[in-house]
This record gives structure tokens, sequence and C-alpha cells, in this order.
């Protein structure tokens, strides 16, 4: 897929500034969702490639302006939901729940 | 297949494999000069695309693994060598780029061929 997330060679995005100490994960939210891959890699039968196109599709300006780990739940919210795991609708709910301030 | 905590610690450290075990020939081998072919497809690739067209020559051959290309999608392994391929900077990038870095990226068999 020629999509934005293949970056290589693009002028004007400036250069690569590492972090200095960098912890593992920034939010323990990205704790919860890099174990999520193990989790539900193995019940529901998808494959880190089509988890991986799954993040290309993203839409371009969302990728972009997104982090790594949002990019990877991305990528579970549409894998699951094409198993039927989990709807679209229901991920709505629960954010429009917490949003709301609900647990 | 479930998750049971003595295989957490192993997928956590070193992920799973993409290697295989089946017996395919390689379509090419070390020194050969090849070109990348013009691959876009709408569907899932791990060439970059800066490479396409691209000319280059196999350092390295890896070994068989599950073809990421049909694999995102429930087409099959479709298993096949993948080599480290070396690309001048001013192959890839142009007559700017300078004349003594080169590129090593891994190129499945299915993205390239002779020169």
């Amino acid at each position: 897929m020629n999509g934005i997330h293949d970056l290589g060679g693009m002028h004007g995005l400036g250069p690569v500034v590492p972090e200095k100490n960098e912890p593992v994960f920034h939010e323990p939210w990205e704790g919860r969702a890099f174990a999520l891959f193990a989790g539900t890699f193995v019940f529901a039968g998808y494959t880190v490639d089509e988890f991986r196109h799954a993040i290309e599709k993203i839409e371009p300006a969302h990728y972009l302006e997104s982090s790594y780990y949002e990019h990877w739940l991305h990528a579970f919210e549409e894998v699951l939901a094409k198993r039927g795991f989990v709807s679209h609708e229901e991920l709505d709910a629960r954010v429009e729940k917490l949003r709301a301030g609900g647990q | 297949m479930l998750l049971t905590p003595d295989i957490v610690p192993v997928i956590a450290a070193t992920g799973a494999s993409a290697r295989v075990a089946a017996r395919v020939a390689p379509r090419f081998r070390v020194g050969d000069r090849i070109r990348v072919r013009n691959h876009n497809p709408p569907t899932h690739t791990r060439l970059p695309g800066y490479l396409r067209g691209k000319l280059g020559a196999i350092e390295q051959d890896y070994g068989v693994f599950v073809f990421p290309d049909t694999h995102a999608h429930g087409l099959g392994q479709k298993p096949q060598h993948c080599y480290s391929v070396r690309f001048t900077a001013r192959e890839v990038w142009g007559p700017t780029a300078s004349d003594r870095d080169t590129l090593r990226v891994d190129v499945f068999d299915d993205y390239m061929d002779l020169a």
C-alpha cells in the first residue's frame, strides 16, 4: 500500500530526535496495549501482516498525529471487529461512557 | 490456542518469527544484480516505495519466510526467500546523495528480477 506509513525518503519531517532515558512505556495504557497483542493474537487468529495493514489504513492525517500505541489500538479494533469479537458501536458506547466519567 | 503464562515471556521478548521450514529454491544468488519491480499494490506490502524500479545487488540470503503481501489478506503463506539487498544512496536518492553511502534493505523474491 502506497500510504502515509511509508515515510522513507520524505523531506520536511525534521530530524529523528531520540528521547533520553526513554521508558519502555510512556503511560500505563501503553503497556496494556502491548499486552493485547499476545492476548488477542492467540484466539482471534489474525496475522501480524494483517495487523500491520490495519495500521497502514489509518486515515493519513490521524496517522501522523497519533502515537505508536494509538496505531496499535486502531489495529486491534479493526481486526477484532472484523471477526465479530467486538463492534465499533460497542467501542463507541464505551468511549462515551468513559468520557462522561463512568468506569 | 491459549495464551498460557509460561509462553508470555518468550513472546514478549522475541515476538514470533516469520521464518518457515518450507524448502523453496532461491531465485537469486549473492552477487546477482537485480532491479526492483514497479510493485505498487493497494494491499499490504513490505517493499518501501522508494525502491520501486531501483537497481541493487544481492548481499545475503536470509532463508525462507512467510510472504507478507499474501499472508496479510488470507491468501496463504507463499513462502519464499528474503535477502539483504545493497543499493547505492545515489541510485535511491539521486545525484545530491553521498557517493559513498549505501543502503541495505530486506527484499523478498517476488519484489525483484535479475537486472
